[in-house]
């Protein structure tokens, strides 16, 4: 069963299309899901492989890239992985053919919400049993399909994750030495301050000494001068 | 990035435009030339609040000017109540909000909170925020401005510091301006972020990002449910609806994804299978009403585009399947359940058809009413709901974004107040058709055509929040309207219509000293019917004053007794009837005391008010004599509880005309200060006082009551008018139950007929025109609008000021 579709473009991850959910009746919260669908637009890039299927718990993501478009469904993992990507490379042809062209030019989120209507119906041909045996064809195109990547999605959001963590030690680590840097410059300047302080008080020391050792003398040599001087007054 | 005015909204535009930069009609005075700027009004307007301190020991502004209601008895304005013009520099005020869409009781707010008492003003705000715009700026952006702290968007009222920071207006932050946002697409020059259209306008939309979307934008989804028990058929509303929806059903909002589905019940639930493929609709029937479930899960809503023909086929064979039906039992509870469950999915909007009181399965109701004391009884019972289960019921569809929509069409008692709680909370509207029948009461049948019309094809929202911020100091406490309070001040919207208006209760927290302006700013998210999420944005600023002279000189009298209104709608179900009338009584003798004693230099005797003010004891008289709190009278209770919905949720403009209606006299209509749109002359008569001793019995009189209109014709009417405009020979030809004016080829027809037209096009529903004379049956209903005469139960606005003069002067 088909629970999400989600059609964005690689680029920038700007969701494309979408099909409303439809499984409220069976209770099950798909919030968390439609969150991560974001973030995987958000995460994959040209380099990413062109049909991969993310293992979510109990639900599978597949997604298909093609022409820098992602086409992503989200299935319970028992659902057959043939179907899911029979169903993706259908809305594929649709929806290039539709709207490929203008595809690049878009900027409002969800332009072609009206292909939800084309994503609903073709849903419906793929989860109708009866309706599945005509589709017959999709058997011999899809041979490959075990070939296709099978990756988690854990780590494939985390790969960006632990890349971002690494990113941000880098940049701590880079602040960091900036940080050593400047306490180094400014410990010199203390040291120089220091030395410069030490020297300082050693001259003034030095001074004080001096002062303290010859003023006295000096004094002395005044006075007994002056006691020469006024000796002759004494005298007179 | 760009700018677009779109084409819809160019419909119809020169009337249109001058409407909205101008003069409606129920605003602004009129104005022959279409491009003349909205005039400055007189009083203290020009000045900086500063200044008018000064002033008003020299001159006192008009506002201000003391009038004694007891001496002057013509205080209604030749034209139309103009709101009054908040004292902001010219440049501001020319780009503030227009006050049709957002409006405050008092243009001039108080600096404390004890001065807000001592005025004895109720402070708060109007709002009509999805109003149909003729020009609306729409602004697609990846980045959306706003203050990194209080979320605020980036407003005509912010200052920018240099050309890189600019200064919130609400909690004063200072925020970057971002790189994107240097650049103005209209002039196509860079940085000038002042130019920009977010910092130009007041009122404006943004194409929201995928920031502001929890899932994808959901698509247009109507459901229709009507009732088809034996007395919903006798009615003949089916023919109406069905009639209604084949003639619309192009006219929709939406797109491709559209999708509609059908319910019908009375003691069991029938569903149709509409799916793609079936040569005709598939009725299923639900029995087991204890237990509602859905028959089929994904053929009930279908795409309305791909399933058009069988969903024009169920429509037309509808009426005719259940003509024999004998079921008089009515399992709306059930209905409305099976409604949620078949839209939960995706949300949307659901319109329920009911024409009796439920009598089965979960929200049965029993009558409450008692016929006998409905004029007698002290103190009016019953106007809250008998049972939670419709609440509770509404607040689920809420949660999952469906709206609940409610017509009711009924002759009997069908408890309103119960049933009305679905689309209150549901934020959906109710509409109300008193004795509904197809043959009895073909004015009903019309307004009701019409009132379906407008409903199916106006603008609508989907998956809708509302947030009203304002600046650091006030505080937002009280929401009138319908709609739910998700967190403290995010209302949640299902559905948001052209039509619904809203009103919140403010205090002031802390002292706004040291404040030239504070500024309101109303956010409105959804998804439009073409799945695009957009955010429309208002945003108001006043400016602060700190004296009671200031306070009274800028309290706008209407925007008041609107929002006194919705309060004692609150008061009279929390507390009683006779506590909200006494709250409205008081309020008015309250803040005239508080002029006398705080504002007034000079005592004189009389019962003074100022100017701006002086209507207010006669709105508060006519509010007494309202069908929602009038007692005395003889009032059906479900007249009573809608009348009350109506106070609650219309836009000020309807509110006004439904607590005092306009009466003009049009035998003698002439050209002369006649109004000029679009080739048109609308004659503009005086507004009379509503008093029967304005009527003549040579006239003719025509008075607009919002959602009726009555023409009262005298008995020795001028013949020419009754030859030359209504096409009868002399007055007692006059039919009794007359809803047309003839299509004439005289002056005189023409004038009437374009004067009435114009009446009809300043609101979106359409006002029924009843011909009456002195033997017609609704004669009751036009005299009991004559609020200023003296009825058995209620005082003559006279007395009323005597007996407010008595209160005011102890």
């Amino acid at each position: 069963m088909v629970l999400l579709t989600m059609i964005a473009r690689v680029a920038d991850g700007l969701p494309l299309a979408a099909s409303m959910q439809e499984d409220e009746q069976s209770g099950r919260d798909l919030q968390h899901y439609q969150s991560q669908a974001k973030q995987l637009c958000r995460k994959l890039n040209a380099q990413s492989p062109n049909r991969c299927t993310l293992e979510a718990g109990v639900m599978s993501f597949h997604y298909v890239l093609e022409h820098g478009v992602c086409y992503l469904a989200l299935c319970e993992a028992v659902f057959p992985k043939r179907l899911v990507f029979g169903y993706l490379e259908d809305l594929q042809t649709e929806f290039h053919e539709q709207h490929g062209k203008k595809v690049s030019t878009v900027s409002r989120p969800y332009s072609f919400i009206e292909f939800d209507t084309y994503i609903q119906k073709t849903k419906k041909t793929y989860i109708d049993s009866r309706a599945r045996r005509n589709l017959g064809s999709i058997n011999t195109e899809l041979q490959d399909v075990q070939r296709i990547m099978v990756a988690n999605i854990e780590e494939v959001l985390q790969r960006g994750e632990a890349l971002s963590a690494l990113d941000t030690k880098a940049s701590n680590l880079s602040s960091l030495s900036k940080k050593y840097r400047s306490d180094a410059k400014y410990l010199n300047t203390r040291s120089t301050y220091a030395k410069i302080a030490a020297g300082a008080v050693f001259f003034i020391t030095l001074i004080v000494y001096l002062s303290c050792v010859l003023l006295p003398f000096i004094t002395w040599r005044r006075t007994i001068l002056l006691q020469f001087e006024l000796a002759p007054d004494l005298t007179i | 990035m760009y700018i677009a005015f779109p084409g819809s909204y160019a419909e119809s535009l020169v009337n249109q435009i001058i409407n909205w930069q101008c003069c409606p009609r129920s605003l602004y005075s009129p104005v022959n030339c279409p491009n003349f700027p909205p005039q400055p009004s007189a009083g203290p307007a020009q000045l900086s609040p500063s200044l008018s301190g000064l002033s008003l020991q020299s001159q006192t502004p008009e506002a201000l000017r003391v009038v004694n209601l007891l001496q002057e008895r013509n205080l209604l304005p030749l034209g139309p109540v103009t709101p009054p013009t908040p004292c902001l520099p010219q440049d501001l005020q020319k780009i503030n909000c227009h006050p049709e869409v957002f409006r405050s009781t008092l243009t001039s707010i108080p600096q404390t909170q004890s001065l807000l008492n001592k005025a004895k003003l109720p402070l708060g705000l109007l709002l009509h925020p999805f109003k149909d715009l003729s020009q609306l700026p729409v602004v697609t952006s990846s980045t959306i401005v706003r203050c990194r702290s209080c979320r605020t968007y980036i407003n005509p009222f912010v200052t920018f510091l240099d050309q890189r920071r600019w200064k919130c207006n609400l909690c004063y932050r200072v925020n970057d301006v971002p790189e994107e946002f240097m650049y103005n697409p209209v002039s196509r020059s860079y940085g000038e972020p002042h130019k920009r259209p977010e910092v130009q306008n007041a009122t404006l939309e943004f194409i929201a990002p995928s920031e502001y979307m929890l899932r994808p934008p959901q698509p247009a989804v109507y459901l229709i449910v009507l009732d088809v028990s034996h007395n919903a058929v006798e009615t003949g509303y089916l023919d109406v609806v069905c009639q209604s929806l084949l003639e619309n059903i192009n006219a929709l909002p939406g797109d491709s994804r559209t999708k509609i589905g059908f319910i019908t019940f009375d003691s069991t639930i029938h569903f149709y299978n509409l799916q793609e493929g079936l040569s005709q609709p598939q009725m299923l029937i639900v029995s087991d009403i204890e237990d509602i479930f859905l028959p089929t899960p994904d053929s009930l809503l279908v795409n309305l585009n791909e399933c058009k023909e069988l969903v024009q086929d169920l429509l037309r064979s509808l009426p005719q399947m259940f003509g024999k039906t004998m079921e008089t039992q009515c399992a709306l509870g059930p209905a409305l359940q099976a409604a949620f469950k078949l839209l939960s999915a995706t949300g949307g909007r659901v319109s329920v058809f009911q024409t009796q009181l439920p009598s089965l399965g979960v929200g049965a109701l029993k009558s409450r009413e008692d016929p006998n004391q409905r004029a007698s009884a002290k103190d009016i019972q019953h106007l809250s709901p008998a049972t939670d289960f419709y609440k509770k019921l509404a607040l689920d569809c809420s949660g999952q974004q469906v709206a609940v929509d409610l017509f009711l069409l009924s002759s009997q008692y069908c408890d309103l107040a119960s049933l009305g709680c679905i689309s209150r909370y549901s934020a959906g509207s109710v509409y109300y058709y008193p004795s509904y029948h197809q043959q009895h009461n073909p004015a009903g049948v019309e307004c009701f055509q019409k009132d379906l019309k407008r409903y199916l094809t106006r603008k609508i929202g989907f998956e809708a929040v509302m947030r009203i911020r304002c600046s650091k100091g006030l505080s937002i406490h009280t929401f009138h309207g319908n709609f739910f309070v998700r967190s403290t001040d995010l209302l949640s919207l299902p559905n948001v219509n052209p039509d619904a208006g809203f009103a919140v209760q403010m205090s002031i927290e802390e002292n706004l000293v040291d404040m030239q302006s504070v500024s309101f700013q109303a956010a409105l998210l959804y998804t439009s019917s073409k799945g695009e999420r957009r955010i429309r944005v208002h945003t108001m600023c006043l400016p602060v004053v700190n004296s009671l002279s200031d306070i009274f000189a800028g309290a706008d009298v209407q925007a008041i007794t609107c929002l006194l209104a919705s309060m004692a709608v609150d008061r009279s179900v929390t507390a009683s009837l006779s506590d909200a009338r006494d709250a409205m009584t008081n309020a008015s003798i309250d803040s005239l005391t508080s002029f006398r004693t705080s504002v007034l230099t000079i005592q004189q005797p009389g019962l003074l008010a100022p100017a701006c003010l002086r209507l207010f004891p006669l709105y508060i008289l006519a509010l007494l004599k309202q069908k929602a709190f009038r007692t005395g009278t003889s009032t059906r209770l479900d007249d009573r509880v809608f009348a009350m919905c109506q106070l609650k949720y219309q836009p000020l403009a309807y509110v006004m005309l439904m607590i005092h209606p306009a009466l003009y006299r049009v035998d003698d209509l002439t050209d002369e200060g006649a109004l000029n749109v679009s080739e048109r002359t609308i004659p503009q008569p005086r507004v009379q006082q509503l008093s029967v001793e304005k009527l003549s019995r040579d006239g003719a009189f025509l008075m607009d009551a919002g959602s009726v209109i009555y023409l009262w014709i005298g008995r020795n009417c001028n013949p020419n008018f009754l030859t030359q405009v209504l096409g009868l020979p002399n007055y007692a030809a006059v039919p009794l139950n007359m809803n047309m004016l003839p299509e004439l080829d005289t002056a005189e027809s023409q004038r009437t007929r374009v004067f009435v037209g114009w009446l009809r096009e300043q609101r979106p529903f359409f006002p029924i025109l009843h011909v009456i004379r002195d033997e017609s049956p609704l004669k009751a209903s036009f005299l009991q609008n004559m609020i200023e005469d003296r009825t058995e139960s209620a005082l003559s606005y006279y007395e009323f000021l005597l007996h407010i003069q008595q209160q005011v002067s102890k």
